[in-house]
C-alpha cells in the first residue's frame, strides 16, 4: 500500500493521489449499508465520512448492548458449559 | 439507534421538502381545532393530511413521517380536498406566528434556501451560483453597500440554520470531541467572515445577541489548526455568511448545530468525487492573488473563482473535520496520514461489523447450532425489528456454519431454531471477506431441547461469519475456539468454505 502513496511533503501534507482517496472512500461506501447502493459520483466524501462515524457509533452502541445481554446470559447459564466459554470469549 | 439513523434521512427529507412546499415542513404534527370532530393535521410525506384523532394515534405510534393510511384518512382526503389546503394555510399562519419573532423576509426565504443549497455546489454548477448572484452581487460589488440590505440576508441564513437545529433537538447525541472540533471549524468561518467589512458590521448588528462574534478573538484562541486559514486573505463573498450563521449557534453553545451545519453542507455539497485533497496548496496560492484583484477590479471571473475557491476550501474543511472525528472513533489510531487512517477505518469498521454480528447471533439464542444444509443464507427475517438499524439484510456471502454438535445429540435437534428468536440478525451487509482462519465457536446443544422446540423452527439457518485474523487486533483478546467434534454427517452435508478447516477430516 505504501507504494501507492507519494511521499512528497508540501507544507506538511502528504500528497495522496486522488485515486487513492477515491478508492478508500469507495471502500467505505461499500461498507456502509445505507449509502452502498447510491451512485458513487453523487455521494460526497464528507457525507461518507459522516456516515462512517455514525455507523461506528451505532456499532459501538450495539456492542455495548449485546455485551450487556451476553453478560446476563452468562449469568443465567452455568459457568461450566461450553457456551459460557463462548460467551466469555465474546465479551471483550 | 432508532432515532439516530433515521435522523439524517428524516432531516434530509425535510430539507428536500421546503423547496417544494415552502415553510410548513418543520412541524410534523399540528392539531387543527375547529372541526366538529377532532381532526388532526398530520404532515405526512410532504402533504398535510387531516386525520381523526384515533387514527392519528396509530400514526403516532408508527414511524416518523411514513404515510399511515387509515380508512378515515381515505375518506377524509378525497372528501376534504379543500380542507387540507385550508388547513395548510392555517398551518402556515401558525408557523408564521412562530417565525415572527425573527424579522424574516418570507419571500426571500425560499430563495435563500436555494442559495444555501447551491453555495458549495461544485464548479460546474457555477451558473446557478451566478444566477443567484443578483441578490448577492449587490453586496459583492459594493462592499459599503447599505447594511440594511444585508442584514435580512444574514438573518435569513440564521433561520435556515435554525431549522435544522430545531429539528435535531430531539436526538441529542453527545459529540464529545467532535463538537469541539466542529465548533472550532465553525468559528473559523466566523473569523473569516469578520474579515469582510460588510459582514462584519452585519454580524455585529444582527448576531451580537447570539454570537460572540465580536469575541472572535476569544474563539480564535482555540483555533489552533485553523490558524493559517483564519489569517488568510480577506474572503469577501457572501458565501461565508451561511457559515457565519452556522457558527452563531455553535458558539451559542448548542451542540447540535455543528452537526446541523454539517448537514447543510453535506446536502449542499453534491460534489462529484473526491478530488480536492491534493489541491490544498494551490488554494492558498490562489487566494493570495485574489485580494489584489479585488483591490483593483472586481471582475466576474475573479469573483467566480473566489467563490469556487471558498467553496472548495469549505468542503475541504468539512472533510478534514470529519476525518478527525473518525480518527477519534477508531481505537489505537496513531496515523496522521489520511489514507492510512482511512485504511484503518475500513478495517475497524469491518471488524466491528463482524463482532456485532457474532455477538448478536451468540447472544440471542443460547446455542448457535448447526443445521444440515446450512449453506443457505439468512432470509430477510426480522429485518429491522430488533435493531432498528435500518440496514439492509442481504448477507450474500457464504458463511461458516457453527459447529454445534456434541456427540450423541440427534441431528435435527440442533436445529438452530433458537436463532430465530434472535432473528434480528445483524441486518447489515458485510462485504465479502476472505475466510482465512475459521475460528469455531463451541456450543453445546444440551442445554434445552425444550427451548429448541419452543422456538419456531426456522428453515434458513443463520450462519456465522468467520473471523478474520487481521481484525483480531481490534476485537481484543478473542481466542479461536477449538472446534467441537462434529457429527460426521453434518459435516459432510454442509458445503464448506474453501478455507482450511481444522476439523474437517477429524471424524
Amino acid at each position: 500500500m505504501s507504494s501507492r502513496r507519494s511521499r512528497s511533503r508540501q507544507s506538511g501534507v502528504t500528497r495522496i493521489s486522488d485515486d487513492q482517496m477515491a478508492d478508500l472512500v469507495y471502500k467505505l461506501q461499500q461498507l456502509l449499508p445505507e449509502i452502498r447502493h447510491r451512485r458513487s459520483d453523487k455521494v460526497s466524501a464528507a457525507k461518507i465520512l459522516q456516515e462512517t462515524c455514525n455507523y461506528i457509533r451505532n456499532l459501538h452502541r450495539e456492542v455495548d448492548n449485546l455485551s450487556g445481554r451476553l453478560a446476563e446470559l452468562l449469568e443465567s447459564t452455568d459457568g461450566e458449559s461450553a457456551e459460557a466459554a463462548v460467551i466469555r470469549s465474546l465479551l471483550v | 439507534m432508532n432515532h439516530r439513523v433515521p435522523d439524517f434521512q428524516e432531516v434530509e427529507d425535510d430539507f428536500s421538502i421546503p423547496t417544494s412546499s415552502g415553510l410548513s415542513n418543520s412541524r410534523p404534527r399540528r392539531p387543527a381545532i375547529g372541526e366538529e370532530e377532532i381532526m388532526e393535521l398530520l404532515w405526512q410525506n410532504g402533504q398535510v393530511v387531516a386525520q381523526t384523532q384515533k387514527s392519528s394515534k396509530k400514526a403516532a405510534i408508527g414511524d416518523g413521517c411514513e404515510t399511515v393510511i387509515t380508512a378515515e384518512q381515505r375518506e377524509i382526503r378525497p372528501g376534504g380536498e379543500e380542507e387540507p389546503t385550508q388547513q395548510h394555510l392555517f398551518m402556515q399562519e401558525d408557523e408564521m406566528a412562530s417565525w415572527l419573532q425573527y424579522p424574516l423576509d418570507v419571500s426571500s426565504f425560499d430563495r435563500d434556501l436555494y442559495a444555501d443549497f447551491l453555495y458549495s455546489a461544485p464548479p460546474p454548477s457555477t451558473p446557478p451560483i451566478t444566477a443567484l448572484a443578483p441578490p448577492r452581487s449587490v453586496v459583492d460589488i459594493r462592499p459599503a453597500a447599505p447594511p440594511v440590505q444585508v442584514p435580512p440576508r444574514i438573518q435569513n441564513f440564521l433561520h435556515i440554520s435554525r431549522i435544522p437545529t430545531r429539528l435535531r433537538n430531539e436526538s441529542g447525541i453527545p459529540m464529545s470531541g467532535v463538537a469541539a472540533g466542529t465548533t472550532n471549524a465553525r468559528s473559523l468561518t466566523v473569523v473569516e467572515s469578520n474579515e469582510t467589512p460588510v459582514l462584519g458590521q452585519v454580524s455585529h448588528t444582527v448576531e451580537d445577541s447570539k454570537v460572540n462574534v465580536p469575541g472572535r478573538n476569544v474563539e480564535s484562541g482555540p483555533l489552533v489548526e485553523a490558524g493559517e486559514v483564519a489569517v488568510g486573505p480577506a474572503e469577501f463573498t457572501v458565501t461565508s455568511s451561511p457559515s457565519c450563521s452556522g457558527a452563531s449557534f455553535s458558539s451559542g453553545g448548542d451542540r447540535r448545530p455543528p452537526e446541523s451545519v454539517a448537514e447543510d453542507r453535506k446536502r449542499k455539497g453534491r460534489e462529484a468525487g473526491y478530488s480536492e485533497l491534493p489541491k490544498e496548496d494551490t488554494e492558498f496560492q490562489a487566494t493570495d492573488i485574489k485580494p489584489q484583484a479585488h483591490g483593483s477590479t472586481l471582475t466576474k471571473k475573479s469573483r467566480a473563482a473566489e467563490v469556487h475557491n471558498l467553496s472548495e476550501r469549505r468542503r475541504r474543511d468539512r472533510i478534514n473535520e470529519k476525518m478527525k472525528a473518525l480518527q477519534e472513533l477508531i481505537p489505537r489510531c496513531n496515523k496522521s496520514d489520511k489514507a492510512s487512517m482511512l485504511d484503518e477505518a475500513i478495517e475497524y469498521l469491518k471488524s466491528l461489523q463482524l463482532q456485532v454480528q457474532m455477538m448478536m447471533s451468540m447472544g440471542c439464542g443460547m446455542v448457535p447450532m448447526m443445521y444440515p444444509g446450512m449453506q443457505q443464507y439468512m432470509p430477510v427475517m426480522g429485518m429491522g425489528m430488533g435493531l432498528g438499524m435500518g440496514m439492509d439484510m442481504s448477507m450474500n456471502r457464504p458463511m461458516m456454519p457453527y459447529p454445534s454438535m456434541l456427540p450423541g445429540s440427534a441431528l435435527p435437534n440442533p436445529a438452530a431454531a433458537h436463532m430465530s428468536a434472535c432473528f434480528p440478525m445483524p441486518a447489515f451487509h458485510l462485504p465479502p471477506v476472505s475466510v482465512t482462519d475459521p475460528s469455531r465457536i463451541q456450543a453445546s446443544n444440551q442445554t434445552d431441547p425444550t427451548s429448541n422446540s419452543a422456538v419456531s423452527h426456522n428453515p434458513n439457518q443463520p450462519q456465522m461469519q468467520n473471523f478474520n485474523e487481521p481484525y483480531q487486533q481490534f476485537l481484543g483478546p478473542r481466542q479461536a475456539q477449538p472446534p467441537l467434534p462434529q457429527n460426521q454427517t453434518v459435516v459432510q452435508s454442509i458445503s464448506k468454505q474453501p478455507s482450511n478447516r481444522k476439523d474437517i477430516g477429524n471424524t
